[in-house]
């Protein structure tokens, strides 16, 4: 596991910040602030970055293979790649999300509004008086 | 024939029951629904004081989402026409009539009222030179995208029939909704026509598109325009 490719010191610290983060992640699944379906594709990252943190002769190679002279540069594409793809994931869901709730948002109102002119129905047969003037939606 | 006129309504508490009343002298036989757009002052209470059918949005939509809730109900009560009138009183309504017979006697599907055709009308308000650059220059993306010929493609006084009253309830715009609805009714074949109203400047409050917003609502809406989809995806919109 030991390589002359990165200094033991900040093998130790990714590894550390890796493993703090999983639990963080593992933490808002259980604690219910994350979904566990949500969660899968931040738990398998945190761990193919261990994997790489543990042989970083992986990184290398991959390095070499796609034409970057140094590996911390394939590093840090894939990492801004990575980022990018994420946050246009999650901008989808939340647009996604805003169509929904545009449309609970409709079907409230209109729930509330048959809901009141069926109590207004209600209480002008009740007191037999006439019609407070609210025209009766239904056709 | 049943007409229904959707009122949106944001913070229009000081001018939605002239509004109404307006609306109902204009247009006696018209069912009028206003349209409350998670409202923070008393636009709720006015309205229901004023004895409409009242949709209030639990949460502030944006003037596409609160009109496109109108065209639901109105889809959902079967009503033929409907015809859309902001809350804020900008729109004369003595040109409902006008509208709503264009629609009612089968000669176009959405008819938009212009300020832009017809005679110039005396004293009636056609906005600033800046705001009809970009009007101008919006009709022109219309005409050349799709084929549409409006020259006031921003105007929210417009009728509409059972075609595009069932589309709208389907797929409509969530910001800045009036020039891509055109675009939308036009790409499903609906017939478009435009007759000239008179509008006038606000009564009260601010208009919501500063200098700022006017910036992003032509660059927003000509991208709408431009990505416009060819076909309109089956069910519900979902984004």
């Amino acid at each position: 596991m030991r390589t002359d490719l990165i200094p033991l010191e900040l093998q130790v610290v990714s590894i550390v910040v890796l493993a703090i983060f999983l639990l963080w992640v593992v933490r808002l699944v259980r604690t219910q602030r994350l979904s566990l379906r949500d969660s899968l594709v931040w738990v398998l990252t945190t761990l193919l970055a261990t994997v790489v943190a543990l042989f970083p002769g992986i990184l290398v190679r991959a390095a070499h293979l796609f034409g970057f002279q140094l590996a911390s540069n394939a590093l840090f594409g894939a990492a801004v790649l990575y980022l990018a793809v994420n946050v246009l994931v999650n901008t989808v869901a939340s647009s996604q999300n805003a169509a929904r709730i545009r449309r609970l948002a409709q079907e409230c109102a209109s729930l509330r509004a048959e809901l009141e002119a069926e109590r207004a129905g209600r209480r002008s047969q009740d007191e037999l008086s006439p019609d407070d003037g609210t025209p009766d939606p239904k056709p | 024939m049943r007409v229904l006129a959707i009122v949106p309504a944001f913070n229009e508490e000081r001018s939605i029951r002239s509004v109404v009343a307006d609306l109902r002298r204009a247009a006696p036989a018209v069912d009028v629904c206003v349209v409350d757009d998670g409202s923070t002052d008393g636009t709720a209470e006015a309205a229901r004081a004023a004895g409409v059918t009242l949709l209030s949005l639990p949460v502030n939509l944006g003037i596409g989402g609160a009109v496109q809730a109108g065209y639901r109900w109105a889809r959902d009560r079967g009503y033929d026409v409907a015809v859309q009138v902001d809350g804020d009183g900008q729109h004369d309504v003595s040109f409902l009539p006008a509208l709503i017979e264009e629609v009612a006697a089968g000669r176009a599907d959405l008819v938009v009222g212009s300020r832009f055709s017809g005679p110039r009308v005396e004293g009636a308000f056609r906005s600033t030179w800046s705001r009809r650059a970009g009007i101008r220059y919006l009709s022109a993306v219309l005409r050349i995208r799709c084929g549409a010929r409006v020259l006031d493609p921003t105007s929210g006084f417009r009728a509409a029939g059972r075609r595009t009253i069932e589309l709208f309830a389907r797929s409509y715009p969530p910001d800045y909704p009036e020039p891509e609805s055109i675009a939308v009714a036009a790409r499903a074949g609906l017939r478009i026509a435009e007759l000239p109203v008179r509008m006038a400047e606000r009564l009260h409050g601010e208009s919501s598109i500063g200098l700022g917003r006017s910036f992003y609502y032509l660059v927003k809406v000509s991208m709408a325009l431009v990505l416009l989809p060819t076909r309109l995806p089956p069910g519900e919109e979902t984004a």
